[in-house]
């Protein structure tokens, strides 16, 4: 993968995350499949994130029973952390639509 | 040996130093990742090559955790850590920025010296200098008093700042550590599931 773009997915690896918890608790696997597919990243970075977030007080965790195996490790939104969503959320879509402002100028004057 | 087992020995291997309940929690995460993979109908090794790199994943894990030190306590041992956790991390541009580093942190630590060693001086020179006049000094006592005074306090005024430079140093490694996490690439091996 180009490494530029690794910096870019990177970056918004922590938004993506934030929204998928905004909508449900979810668990470490789930999170990794459901991210991996989407920012092409290998699942283990999920993890260091996910510690990090914790200890940032973006998400708590909780345990819950699994019918197979150990409990399972959830990951719930804190308040701090929907008011970082929230702050995120803003600053990405005024970005993306400058953005995209700027390429469909382009568009207009080479076509 | 299979590729749940290998992965999390190397995992574990690659994360010694850091405190026995942080590893275990560590592992637990990646177990726990496995066993949810089992449980969806993947192999062992299909999961272990979507994790990506157990190292450069216990790199990451182990520089994080020097960088919270750091935070926490402003200890020589924390600054260390946060130097050598950085070191592991940004194992490229460490070419460019290791130079640097090592000019500015051996000027620093000149300086540090020379700061103490004129301190500790000047507090040398103060009890002689009420008690006997300074040797082949030609003003009286309070003179040679006040000249050891101000010896001394620009020695520890020299140190104040080096201190102050290293930690502002440190706070700036931190930061430059934070932007070199990268997304750890799936293993060669792993199939793409879009």
């Amino acid at each position: 993968m180009d490494s530029n773009l690794v910096q870019f997915k990177k970056g918004v690896l922590e938004l993506c995350v934030l929204a998928l918890l905004a909508r449900s608790d979810s668990y470490g696997y789930d999170i990794a499949s459901r991210l991996s597919a989407a920012i092409d990243m290998g699942e283990g970075t999920i993890y260091p994130l996910m510690r990090r977030m914790q200890k940032d007080g973006l998400v708590s965790t909780y345990l819950v029973e699994s019918s197979s195996g150990p409990p399972r490790k959830y990951y719930r939104l804190t308040e701090g952390g929907r008011k970082n969503l929230n702050a995120q959320k803003a600053a990405w879509t005024d970005f993306t639509r400058a953005v995209a402002a700027i390429l469909e100028l382009d568009l207009e004057k080479t076509s | 040996m299979n590729e749940r087992d290998s992965f999390l020995r190397r995992l574990r291997s690659g994360l010694w130093g850091l405190p026995r309940s942080a590893i275990d929690d560590i592992i637990a995460d990646y177990e726990g990742h496995f066993d949810a993979g089992r449980a969806a109908g993947r192999s062992d090794a299909d999961v272990a090559a979507s994790l990506g790199d157990p190292a450069r994943l216990a790199r990451e894990l182990r520089a994080e955790a020097g960088l919270r030190r750091w935070e926490d306590e402003r200890s020589l041992a924390a600054a260390l850590g946060v130097i050598v956790g950085i070191i592991g991390l940004a194992a490229l541009d460490l070419f460019v920025v290791l130079p640097v580093l090592v000019s500015v942190v051996s000027t620093l630590f000149a300086f540090l010296l020379v700061g103490l060693v004129t301190a500790l001086g000047g507090g040398l020179m103060l009890p002689f200098a009420f008690i006997t006049n300074l040797p082949g000094f030609t003003g009286d006592r309070l003179q040679a008093g006040l000249l050891s005074l101000g010896v001394m306090s620009g020695g520890a005024a020299l140190t104040a700042l080096c201190i102050l430079f290293t930690i502002g140093l440190v706070n700036l490694l931190v930061r430059y550590g934070r932007a070199h996490y990268r997304l750890i690439a799936r293993g060669s091996n792993a199939p793409l599931r879009d």
